[in-house]
């Protein structure tokens, strides 16, 4: 995937859309998360300090609206990054299925992250919130960006692997 | 020698790892002063072209709305003008002689209301009026329904506020027809649509019934007098007790307010009562009971406090 030619401004489309989405037409969470899809891609293909270095200014930005909660997402993406740059040199595969898999669970340890790392009184419960909203979150941010990588020919679809 | 290198490579990376890792948790220790404002430098830097495109899409989404009523409104009014404009004239003579300038009753401002939509932003919203337009921290933001939240934090032309979803929102009430008084604060559902008002504090022998307006009380360094708040929904449950809570359904439907109104900083006044802007307001309490009176001990008293 690294070697595709949309690799790069894909990934930086991904933060701009996210933010255009969420932000700047008011989309709000019915958008998917692809600043957080664009740092586990990224995070596989960089040095870990380099993709720490990214998740903290992902996270920095998010943070640009955060008062009370200031710094929680810059720290969730950091160690988000960290973990998906271990993931490299234990699951090798750039197939659909294995991104769907992999982003799904990134985007669910991204919610998990940020739970815990907000304050007590400023999260809602956790059932509701880490067994259901951010699931879902998940699996809709996963198969958005499979779909799209798959339609960009960025991803081969293969049934026989 | 690639031994070495690599070694070295994995040395250096660890280091950065660990120096991002460190970053971000002094990012959260910091100072709140700090905190904002970096956040501050960042709305206004990199994130001001997407606040700008969102508001840009709502004012032009409000004037579309809006375009038709206003034509039909400026119609209306320049034809009234012909006929008040000798008034107009009389009653500026009369003001200038009593040494009196036109204002309004009250000093606000107008804003459109905007949602971030990141992660942590919940219950904020970004206003386009700062300290330019005489905005401060803590003025009462209100939309015509009644209140709405805050002002938290203030820029030269935005500014951002709590609304009544925020943990950190409290505000001291009383009803608006037998007075009794306490303290409603935002309660958090389990999803975000749940999210609803709780006011505490209420003396057993004190009546309160379901439906009863609560405006705010004036008590307190932040809001006037007389601004509608909720109204009371049902008990809650009781304290040691002596002292009752109910839940309070918010007059304000935080998911839909796209313009407010920011009371600016002169209104906090003790003497100053709101309760004349919305007395004109038609109220509509969905699901709210009749006017029956519940009468067992946990439940509510009708207004005249009788059991």
């Amino acid at each position: 995937m690294r070697n595709s030619i949309l690799f790069v401004p894909l990934l930086v489309g991904f933060v701009l859309a996210h933010l255009l989405l969420r932000v700047g037409l008011g989309v709000g969470d019915a958008a998917p998360d692809l600043l957080t899809v664009s740092l586990l891609l990224s995070a596989r293909q960089v040095r870990s300090g380099q993709a720490a270095g990214l998740g903290f200014f992902l996270g920095l930005l998010e943070d640009g609206f955060s008062i009370l909660a200031f710094g929680a997402n810059t720290l969730t993406l950091v160690v988000l990054a960290l973990l998906a740059s271990r993931t490299r040199d234990l699951l090798v595969s750039e197939t659909p299925g294995f991104l769907l898999a992999y982003l799904t669970v990134g985007v669910w340890v991204r919610g998990v992250l940020h739970w815990i790392v907000t304050a007590a009184d400023l999260r809602t419960r956790a059932i509701p919130a880490l067994l259901i909203e951010a699931p879902v979150v998940a699996i809709y941010s996963a198969s958005t960006v499979v779909l799209l990588l798959v339609i960009l020919r960025v991803v081969q679809w293969d049934p026989q692997r | 020698m690639d031994a070495d290198g690599s070694a070295a490579r994995l040395r250096r990376d660890r280091f950065w790892g660990f120096f991002w890792f460190v970053a971000a948790l002094v990012l959260t220790i910091l100072p709140m002063q700090v905190q904002q404002g970096v956040s501050s430098v960042l709305r206004a830097t990199v994130l001001a072209p997407f606040l700008w495109t969102q508001e840009s899409l709502q004012r032009a989404r409000l004037r579309t709305e809006e375009v038709d009523d206003l034509r039909a409104q400026l119609d209306e009014a320049m034809a009234r003008l012909v006929g008040l404009a000798g008034l107009r004239l009389e009653n500026e003579e009369l003001r200038a002689t009593l040494g009196l300038q036109a204002r309004l009753p009250f000093p606000y401002v107008g804003a459109s209301a905007v949602r971030p939509g990141t992660r942590g932003s919940d219950s904020l919203l970004l206003l386009d009026v700062g300290a330019q337009h005489g905005v401060s921290v803590g003025d009462p933001v209100i939309s015509a329904d009644g209140l709405l939240g805050v002002i938290r934090e203030v820029g030269p032309v935005n500014s951002l506020a709590l609304d009544w979803t925020h943990p950190d929102f409290a505000v001291s009430v009383i009803t608006e027809t037998s007075g009794v008084g306490g303290i409603v604060e935002a309660w958090r559902g389990s999803f975000r649509e749940e999210d609803r008002l709780f006011l505490k504090g209420i003396a057993y022998n004190e009546p309160l019934s379901a439906g009863d307006l609560l405006v705010t009380s004036g008590l307190g360094a932040y809001f006037p007098r007389g601004i509608p708040v909720g109204w009371v929904d049902s008990e809650a449950g009781s304290e040691a007790g002596w002292q009752r809570s109910f839940w309070v359904r918010p007059v304000v439907p935080v998911e839909r307010v796209t313009h407010v109104l920011v009371l600016r900083g002169s209104i906090r006044l003790e003497d100053v009562d709101l309760t004349p802007a919305w007395s004109g307001a038609e109220w509509d309490f969905p699901d709210a009971p009749e006017a029956d009176t519940l009468t067992d001990s946990n439940a509510l008293v009708d207004t005249e406090g009788s059991e």
